[in-house]
């Protein structure tokens, strides 16, 4: 074999493999500085302008606005508790507390980012508009059929995530201070 | 059959390639993250580009299952942007902060960098008033002023000629949204004349 075949191979294989990790990287990561807290994940520096290479590719390509740092803080959880990815076949219960914020909301997108479409047309709960229990505290179901109370409804039969936005919260600068038991937790109930 | 020597020539042209693929695949990867962020034709400002001209207060569509144009917006807040470009002169924002619900400023360059942000908590009288310039247009400003009356402007440098500005207003039930919605169009973004 000569040295021209076995430079275009490897740099043929080199390219590819390249590309091909850049690309998986870019579609699971939420950057280098992704903190996760339970089953909840923060991108903290997408909202600032010295973000590592990988947190601004992931940016670019999938369009969306972060919130700055000075706005507030989203979380993504894309598993319960347990660790198992959030399936539509399942109920889920989210609660019962969440980080100090002057609002925060609990929504449902799919694995793009967007809202799914559904029947109560309800795609995001408010801290303002949540019934509540004597202390405080709330459950919100995250479920396909119609629950009493506070009830996210899942659309479709994709996979989903759930993001978690607090608005004005001291804890946008700094994620890694979020205690665990400061965040809703997810527990599955059960599953179809 | 094969001589030892030619197995072993074998061997050694195998590993050569594996380790120039490797070697170029580290490089390839590492080029392609970098670059990203300069070649990509549909990151948020390209979308945003695309709706309208620049100084221009533009209102997105309420985040949905059918409007997938920015993906995790939040159906809870009201967005609406301007994109501008400083080589017109000094950007002037102004925009409505209502007292008692969430709303926020943030200032974005066109390579997804985000170079300040404020909430109404941060604003006075109930009004956003800041003034967007470069480095050397703000420098320029500030030696045609007198030490006597310092200016009283928030002025914000942009590292970039061209960016935009997003303001958010918060909903506090699904019943407010057109409310909030109408706050965000208040957003006002100007060039500021040149003074003499």
């Amino acid at each position: 074999m000569d040295a021209l075949t076995k430079a275009l191979v490897a740099g043929a294989i080199g390219l590819a493999a390249g590309l091909w990790s850049s690309e998986s990287v870019l579609r699971v990561t939420s950057g280098l500085d992704a903190r996760t807290i339970g089953a909840w994940t923060a991108s903290v520096d997408a909202g600032v302008q010295e973000a590592d290479p990988y947190t601004r590719a992931s940016i670019e390509r999938s369009g969306e606005i972060p919130l700055a740092l000075g706005e507030g803080l989203q979380l993504v959880a894309h598993t319960d508790d347990s660790g198992a990815a959030l399936s539509p076949r399942c109920v889920y219960r989210v609660g019962s507390r969440a980080p100090a914020a002057r609002y925060w909301t609990l929504g449902l997108v799919d694995r793009v980012g967007f809202p799914v479409d559904n029947a109560a047309k309800r795609a995001v709960f408010r801290s303002s508009e949540l019934l509540r229990d004597e202390k405080g505290g709330f459950v919100i179901t995250v479920s396909a059929d119609a629950r009493a109370g506070n009830w996210l409804p899942i659309g479709g039969s994709q996979r989903f995530y759930l993001v978690l936005r607090l608005y004005d919260s001291p804890f946008s600068a700094t994620a890694a201070a979020i205690d665990k038991d400061a965040l809703p937790r997810i527990v599955r109930e059960s599953c179809r | 059959m094969k001589s030892p020597t030619s197995t072993l020539r074998l061997v050694f042209d195998l590993a050569t390639i594996a380790i120039g693929g490797a070697l170029t695949a580290g490089l390839v990867h590492i080029v392609s993250i970098l670059i990203v962020p300069l070649y990509a034709s549909n990151d948020a400002f390209a979308r945003l580009s695309a709706l309208g001209p620049i100084n221009a207060t533009i209102a997105l569509p309420q985040a949905s299952a059918d409007s997938r144009l920015i993906p995790f917006g939040d159906p809870a807040v009201a967005v609406a942007f301007c994109r501008y470009d400083l080589r017109n002169g000094p950007l002037r924002v102004t925009a409505p902060a209502a007292r008692y619900e969430y709303s926020s400023l943030s200032f974005h360059t066109n390579r997804g960098g985000i170079f300040y942000a404020l909430t109404d908590r941060a604003a006075a009288q109930g009004q956003f008033d800041a003034l967007v310039a470069t480095d050397e247009q703000l420098r320029a400003i500030a030696s045609r002023e007198s030490e006597d009356e310092p200016s009283q402007d928030l002025r914000i440098v942009s590292p970039t000629y061209e960016g935009f500005v997003m303001m958010r207003a918060f909903s506090e039930a699904p019943s407010l949204y057109p409310l909030a919605q109408a706050r965000t169009r208040g957003l006002k973004c100007q060039p500021e004349a040149p003074q003499s």
